[in-house]
């Protein structure tokens, strides 16, 4: 990057040019200029004048270019009359800048006047009070009169409900336009405004439902006071009464970093416990944004619910037992076992899945499964995986993402938002789905493909890749099996893909996103084979900011794979019938009708946070313990290896999982059990080799990052936290070693033919799930049970919206909504899981019967 | 109610206009507005639908902008200006009587709902002082003898209009 000289309060300074100067004052020079309206994250506005400073530029010599200097050997400066905004302003070079004026002091002092004018100064009933960048401000510049009445004060509506996870406070506002720009510019959904003008001016919803976005939350991070504020932390606790723990979310396959502010809490029996969830800084992964989920998914950590003592079935009934007790019934049951499955959870930590495999390996004969078994291809990933460095930032014009068989939105918000951005930068977007999602409006190219034909769109797109002579003949020099792959796409099934394959050829670099949005797991499996044929053939691995990223259902999906269990383990579990079944922490009775085979087994063994379908038919239920109890690792869909820390007390006598699994294996012969999960990690870091460089220490690095959020200087980015954990680190994949051989191999669609509809399991982000429930704040976001059909579908059964139908699905019946939607094609009927109280069909399925349950009429009498 | 067959070549005409469709969201209020005869929500959504975009930002424009209005008013909309030219002719004094003789507040519609009266700026036409604008329409040289007799005028029209439906 090429750099520039800049002089701020007299002092030379070096720094990337085309930067931000409010960015670069703070970056470089540790000089806080105040802001109020600009935000790091999003393009200036100049709006609040808060950011005024003096600004001019070195006089240089016209024809030597040298910068002239005064007497006293300074470079000489012209000065411009009056005081700029800094915000508005790039770097260049020999820009001058002073900022510790008087004449900028007062400036700033005026600016703070004008400013509370039209505020209430409420503070002591202030949620923002104690981090609250208009606050602070004042504390520094704000006058002690004011030239104003007190009384021509600006009054407005208080307490106003934006929906039911915001409220605003309309006089609290200070215009700066930061919230609406956030939902406008960057995540596209412009569902908040100013209404009126002048000091009316207020903030306004009317969407439906209101304030209708996934990251609205994110609003009262960056509104610079207290007029945005959550409904889950409205008057829970004082800022300084906090304390901050990192963590992750424990959701999503993104890795979100997040803080977990805590404190002693009275209600709570005295225990500590979450008072919110609040971003943490991490410009690899989620840069200071999360999504509503991640922010108000938490109240399962304490619910009155939690199982807090081993359960032991006794004469057909669960009954309270202690560990021991439950060992015993276990090891006495696993000495004997011929067979075992495991089923791990989408949120087993890494250490859990250690402990877990280990004490697996007892029994010769076992399956390492993982739940949900929606998706394969870990190893895939480790081979041609985003490269080790990669962030979506840097993406730009030139690149390209590709997004196949994923409503991103819905399966993993944040790479939804970075796409989005990323797409804004000028990177170009291709979305290969069955119907339309909500990216569709940001793709550059839409290629639509029949449900369950991702494979055969993949392969078109290389068969035009390859006839637009554009394959990358440098890698092909290490690839094994590019000729028969050429040969296996020369017929491609989608002929007009040509304007993308060009695009894809000629991308500097390219990120592809695959999902499983209509496609059983073999299906799925060959759909990331056939993103790795495309990936390796255009060269777009080994390199940073380009390869493969699953789209897992879950947190730890990746490091299940890494340490060796699959989703293809956990078909065979449900198929066969085994000695004893071990589900740790997920609940596949409650959610998949494969998984009632489950209940042949000899002996069921679950840990779960909560009762369960799976829990109901288990002969041992373990107490686990929450994410928020205990410390752990999970690696992200881009491999990154990240750490979670303990914040809150135990509840009952739950324990980590990995400790659960230690202790059963000691017990049959296995190792003392390690005291700590980062000892577990040790023996990973040992083990395993691309988890060789994961050690505890190493993930808890935390370089400077720019821009630098998170500071005491609430002011700049918001109230999202300092990385205090750690930023995490990739584990590297095969394609990064030059030496490596890459393998392409050609795959088959196997899209199958259905008569008449076709079931079509989807992906919701606001589901039923077991954890997610328990945010009884959110229960208004999660749709009731429904499909979701095309029009002309719904006429031929005889439907409409909004009617109740029974449908079949394989012999299960359904009660659902209809919703009618004009985008879906023909003959698919989606049906989003965890919505009811059922297990859900999890591959597509025909759909059997539908029929229109008719409510009785209300009888009226008289 | 833009939905209504009458509208339609109206909102297609409006539309030609603009490259694309968000563009068209100031003459479409107006539209609404006459066709409502003020802004409810619903007109809000209508055009918000029309041009493809969230009800959210149509309401920020109807807002910002203070010929939309967004409460009920009467079936005329009585806005007089009592900037300093117009007041220096006895505007404000106009505007007071104005007020006690319909028996209404500023801002405020008449019981029969037919006329609503609010004060504005300068209107740019100072030099015909004390005058209002009515639906769009200047109305100039005022006082109140020729206001009285043109508002009783009016609520003749109405009574008949009521006696023959
Ligand atoms: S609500 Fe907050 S973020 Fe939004 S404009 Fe007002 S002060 Fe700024
Ligand atoms: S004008 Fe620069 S921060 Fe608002
Ligand atoms: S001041 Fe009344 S019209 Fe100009």
């Amino acid at each position: 990057m090429s750099e520039v000289t800049i002089y701020i309060d007299g002092q030379e300074y070096r720094v990337p040019a085309n930067t931000n100067l409010v960015d670069v004052a703070k970056f470089y020079a540790d000089n806080d200029i105040p802001v109020f309206c600009y935000h790091p994250k999003m393009a200036p506005v100049g709006m609040c004048r808060m950011c005024l400073v003096k600004m001019g530029s070195v006089e240089k010599n016209r024809e030597t270019g040298e910068v002239v200097t005064d007497e006293n050997g300074n470079p000489k400066i012209r000065w411009f009359p009056k005081l700029q905004t800094a915000c508005t302003q790039t770097v260049y070079d020999g820009l001058a800048i002073i900022t510790n004026s008087e004449e900028v002091q007062v400036a700033r002092d005026d600016i703070i006047e004008f400013i509370l004018t039209s505020h209430p100064l409420d503070c002591p009933i202030c949620d923002k009070g104690g981090e609250c960048p208009l606050q602070n401000l004042t504390m520094r510049h704000g006058p002690g009169q004011s030239v104003f009445y007190y009384e021509d004060k600006m009054h407005l509506d208080k307490h106003v409900p934006l929906g039911e996870l915001i409220y605003l406070d309309r006089e609290r506002c200070i215009q700066c336009a930061r919230c609406t720009r956030f939902c406008d510019e960057l995540v596209g959904d412009d569902v908040l405004a100013f209404h009126e003008r002048g000091r009316r001016l207020q903030i306004v919803t009317i969407s439906d439902p209101p304030f209708d976005t996934k990251f609205s939350g994110n609003t009262t991070d960056i509104c610079p006071v207290g007029a945005l504020t959550t409904a889950d932390f409205r008057f829970g606790a004082r800022p300084w009464e906090l304390k901050e723990v990192p963590s992750l979310d424990p959701y999503g396959p993104e890795g979100a970093n997040i803080s977990l502010s805590t404190r002693l809490d009275r209600d709570a029996g005295g225990r500590i416990v979450i008072k919110r969830v609040m971003p943490r800084q991490n410009e690899y992964v989620n840069e200071i944004w999360i999504s509503d989920k991640t922010r108000f998914g938490h109240h399962h950590t304490r619910s009155d619910e939690r199982l807090t003592k081993p359960l032991i079935r006794q004469n057909g009934q669960l009954a309270e037992a202690s560990w021991e007790e439950a060992y015993q019934v276990i090891t006495d049951r696993l000495r004997a076992a011929k067979s075992l499955g495991v089923i791990a959870g989408p949120n087993q930590s890494n250490e859990d899945l250690w402990e877990l495999k280990q004490l697996a390996s007892h029994v010769e004969n076992h399956h390492l499964g993982v739940f949900p078994a929606t998706m394969s291809g870990g190893d895939i990933v480790n081979t041609v995986g985003v490269g080790v460095g990669t962030n979506f930032l840097d993406l730009k014009k030139g690149d390209v993402i590709v997004v196949v068989a994923s409503d991103l939105e819905e399966e993993a918000p944040i790479w939804y938002l970075r796409t989005k951005v990323a797409r804004d930068r000028g990177v170009k977007l291709v979305l290969l789905n069955a119907r339309p999602t909500k990216l569709s409006k940001y793709a550059k190219y839409n290629l639509t493909y029949a449900y369950g034909d991702a494979v055969s769109a993949i392969n078109s797109l290389i068969s035009a890749v390859i006839g637009a002579g554009k394959i990358n003949d440098e890698i092909l020099s290490r690839v094994d099996g590019y000729d028969e792959l050429a040969k296996s796409v020369k017929k491609p099934a989608y002929t007009n893909f040509t304007e993308a394959a060009e695009a894809i050829g000629d991308a500097q670099n390219m990120i592809v996103l695959a999902g499983s949005e209509g496609l059983t797991l073999a299906q799925q499996r060959e759909l990331m084979q056939a993103c790795a044929n495309l990936l390796i053939v255009t060269g777009h691995v080994g390199r940073p900011n380009n390869g493969l990223i699953p789209v897992w259902h879950g947190a730890n999906i990746q490091g299940a794979y890494d340490l060796g269990f699959t989703a293809e383990a956990t078909e065979a579990i449900y198929q066969e019938s085994l000695d004893v079944v071990l589900v740790a922490g997920c609940n596949p009775v409650g959610e998949v009708v494969e998984a009632e085979a489950l209940q042949n087994a000899n002996f069921v063994v679950v840990t779960s946070l909560f009762e369960t379908e799976t829990t109901a038919i288990a002969d041992v239920v373990l107490p686990r313990q929450s994410f928020a109890e205990r410390d752990g690792t999970f690696t992200s869909g881009e491999r990154r290896v990240q750490r979670f820390y303990t914040a809150q007390g135990v509840i009952g006598e739950s324990l980590p999982d990995w400790r659960i699994f230690a202790e059963i294996h000691y017990r049959l012969g296995g190792p003392k059990p390690k005291l700590s999960a980062g000892a577990v990690m040790a023996e990973i870091n040992k083990a395993v080799p691309s988890y060789a460089e994961m050690r505890y220490k190493k993930l808890a690095e935390m370089p400077r990052q720019f821009p630098d959020v998170g500071g005491e200087d609430l002011y700049y980015g918001g109230t999202a936290y300092q990385n205090r954990g750690g930023i995490g680190q990739q584990t590297p994949t095969v394609a990064e070693d030059p030496e490596a051989r890459l393998s392409v191999r050609p795959v088959e669609a196997m899209t199958p033919k259905f008569d008449g509809l076709v079931v079509i399991p989807t992906t919701l982000l606001y589901d039923r799930g077991v954890l997610f429930r328990r945010s009884t704040l959110m229960h208004q976001r999660i749709p009731a049970p429904h499909i979701v059909i095309n029009p002309e579908d719904a006429e031929a059964q005889g439907i409409t919206d909004g009617d109740t139908v029974a449908i079949v699905v394989e012999g299960h019946r359904y009660e659902v909504q209809v919703k009618i939607d004009k985008t879906l094609p023909r003959g698919a009927v989606l049906m989003p899981r965890r919505l009811s109280n059922r297990p859900d069909p999890s591959v597509p399925t025909v759909l059997e019967s539908i029929e229109k349950i008719v409510q009785p009429v209300p009888v009226t009498e008289g | 109610m833009l939905q209504d067959e009458k509208y339609q070549e109206q909102i297609q005409r409006i539309f030609a206009k603009y490259p694309d469709k968000r563009s068209a969201v100031m003459p479409l209020l107006y539209l609404a507005q006459e066709a409502y005869g003020w802004l409810p929500e619903e007109a809000l959504d209508e055009v918000a639908e029309l041009c493809d975009i969230d009800p959210t930002q149509v309401k920020s424009i109807a807002g910002f902008y203070t010929m939309y209005r967004e409460t009920p008013k009467g079936k005329y909309w009585l806005q007089v200006c009592t900037d300093l030219p117009c007041a220096l002719r006895g505007a404000d004094q106009f505007y007071e009587e104005l007020k006690a003789y319909l028996e209404v507040e500023e801002g405020g519609t008449t019981e029969d709902g037919l006329f609503t009266v609010e004060h504005v700026m300068c209107l740019a036409a100072c030099d015909r002082a004390p005058m209002l604008q009515c639906n769009f329409h200047y109305m100039e040289n005022l006082d109140m003898d020729k206001m009285r007799a043109w508002i009783e005028e009016r609520r003749a029209e109405a009574r008949e209009k009521e006696q023959k439906s």
